[in-house]
């Protein structure tokens, strides 16, 4: 008896789950960000490029534009995975990017 | 006083001026400006005076219509009402006719300023039913609320850099709240931790419970006031990392004055920042209304913020009311806490080495002119930053056990001071 429900859990646990676990349907994510860029970025098309290359949605809602900086809080909808790339590569090249909170760390 | 909201009215966006229910929020959904607690004054007018706060226990809640809780704080209950201490030695030493320590050192229960904010955001969460509680700290924040959430018997999770130095974290370890270290660069665990806010029902004292804990603030510019015979100061000199503490004691200022508990207009409000983390300070001087990010490289790392959240708010409290800032480097930091100990016997941590050495910069270039009065805040103990010190303050000369060896040390130093 126990022997034949060992048996049978182990079959029951191998095929059941991947099926399942691959059915998970990605979901969209929002996340609230600062983006600050020197200026020499401030005439490149950032937030068109973070868009279309990530498969995002940019959606401003406060900006200032001086010669000096560049600040712009927006909303990206889109992937977990595609905003974090999206954000590195923000990184990358240069721009300083916090959540709408800006420091969240504390001292 | 109402019993769901107390004198509150509602949370207000400081950007467009929306207006929100008093609930765990802190970013406006239409422009995701910060919010802040806006009060119906004319019944705290009716409610609150100077009799009235006379009459209340030596703690910054006698103020407590004027702080964001609906009924009696409940946690924290102790905290505040730091001595003013009139600095005649220091002030000679400074060339001011006259000089105040407001003195956070010995704040109670953790020796730091952040008991009054921390205070205010775990009473407030208490009030909206969170029964655990959450901070992203390097220091002085992690500590009190580790210290005011257990004994207030709430769950506190605090999230710390990994890399943390262990005796930091030791000060927060022992009140047995969850310590978590990130591992990671400084801006990635700051991300991280505003998600972690985000996703868990917590009160995040700094972040969902932000309108109100930022408020605690003004409590230290309220006692000031009192302190000071019900004036407000010519000039008050603060040290800033986020840059809130400095808006906030403007706001109590303005508070007292709108109340008419206070008499005195026309004061300045002066911002301290560390030389090796100064977006704020270098703003102010350069005329700026925005400040740039910088990565801090400083041994003040309480206030070592290079994106300050209120920095945009602290230009404007220093624009508005004629006050200037400066920056000092590290040696200069190590000066104004001797200074500070010696002249005072007031040991100050790294922040208050920041405020004593900026207001020596102020009064030095006139900007706080010396036939004036003013208030130093100096907001954290000297026992916090033990290594900024290490090594530069002398040291013990030492003697067999011998009562002529000591005689010689004494001839010494006699021949020296005559
Ligand atoms: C000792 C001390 N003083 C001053 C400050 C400045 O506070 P704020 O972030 O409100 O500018 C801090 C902030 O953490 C602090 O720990
Ligand atoms: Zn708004």
């Amino acid at each position: 008896m126990a022997a034949e429900r060992a048996t049978r859990q182990k079959k029951t646990s191998k095929k059941a789950p991947p099926k399942a676990a691959t059915k998970v349907k990605p979901v969209v994510e929002q996340s609230r960000l600062w983006l600050m860029y020197p200026p020499r970025l401030i005439t490149t098309p950032v937030i068109w490029q973070v868009g279309s290359k990530f498969n995002l949605v940019p959606n401003v809602r406060q900006a200032s534009v001086t010669d000096e900086i560049g600040i712009v809080c927006l909303e990206l909808s889109g992937l977990r995975k595609d905003i974090k790339a999206a954000v590195r590569w923000l990184e990358k090249i240069g721009v300083s990017v916090e959540p709408v909170e800006i420091n969240v760390i504390g001292s | 006083m109402s019993e769901k909201t107390g004198f509150m009215k509602a949370l207000k966006c400081r950007e467009c001026g929306r207006e929100y229910p008093l609930e765990a929020k802190h970013v406006c959904e239409f422009d995701f400006g910060p919010l802040e607690v806006a009060y119906d004054y004319e019944r705290i007018a009716g409610a609150l005076t100077r009799e009235v706060i006379a009459d209340r226990p030596q703690s910054m809640w006698r103020y407590r219509e004027l702080l964001p809780v609906a009924g009696e704080p409940t946690v924290g209950c102790q905290v505040g009402f730091t001595p003013l201490v009139k600095a005649d030695r220091l002030a000679k030493r400074l060339g001011i006719r006259e000089l105040w320590i407001k003195n956070d050192t010995v704040n109670y229960p953790t020796l730091s300023f952040k008991d009054r904010v921390v205070s205010v955001a775990l009473s407030r969460s208490r009030e909206l039913g969170f029964q655990t509680v959450a901070c992203a700290s390097t220091g002085n924040l992690a500590n009190s609320v580790a210290a005011n959430a257990a004994s207030a018997g709430l769950e506190a999770y605090v999230f710390i850099p990994a890399d943390l130095e262990q005796g930091k974290v030791l000060n927060s370890l022992v009140y047995g709240p969850h310590v978590i270290g990130i591992q990671g660069h400084y801006d990635e665990v700051n991300r991280l931790c505003a998600e972690i806010a985000g996703k868990y029902g917590w009160a995040f004292v700094n972040v969902n419970m932000r309108p109100y804990y930022a408020e605690g603030s003004k409590s230290m510019g309220f006692e000031i006031a009192e302190q000071l015979d019900w004036e407000v100061p010519q000039h008050t000199v603060i040290p800033m990392a986020s840059g809130s503490l400095l808006t906030k004691i403007h706001k109590a200022y303005q508070e007292l004055s709108k109340l008419g508990l206070v008499k005195g207009s026309g004061w300045r409000i002066h911002g301290a920042q560390a030389s090796g983390c100064s977006p704020i300070s270098s703003a102010q001087k350069a005329g700026l209304d925005f400040f740039k990010p910088v990565k801090p490289d400083t041994i003040a790392k309480s206030l070592a913020i290079g994106t300050p959240a209120d920095g945009f708010y602290a230009l404007r409290v220093m624009k508005e009311t004629g006050g200037g800032a400066d920056d000092v480097t590290n040696e200069e930091i190590r000066e104004g806490i001797r200074l500070l100990a010696e002249c005072e016997g007031i040991f100050a941590e790294t922040a208050g080495g920041v405020t004593v050495g900026v207001a020596k910069k102020l009064i030095a270039s006139g900007k706080i002119p010396a036939e004036d009065s003013a208030v130093l805040c100096v907001t954290g103990h000297g026992l916090k930053t033990l290594d900024a010190v290490d090594g530069h303050v002398g040291s013990t000369r030492e003697i067999k056990p011998s009562l002529r060896e000591f005689e010689a040390i004494v001839a010494q130093d006699q021949a020296a001071t005559r």
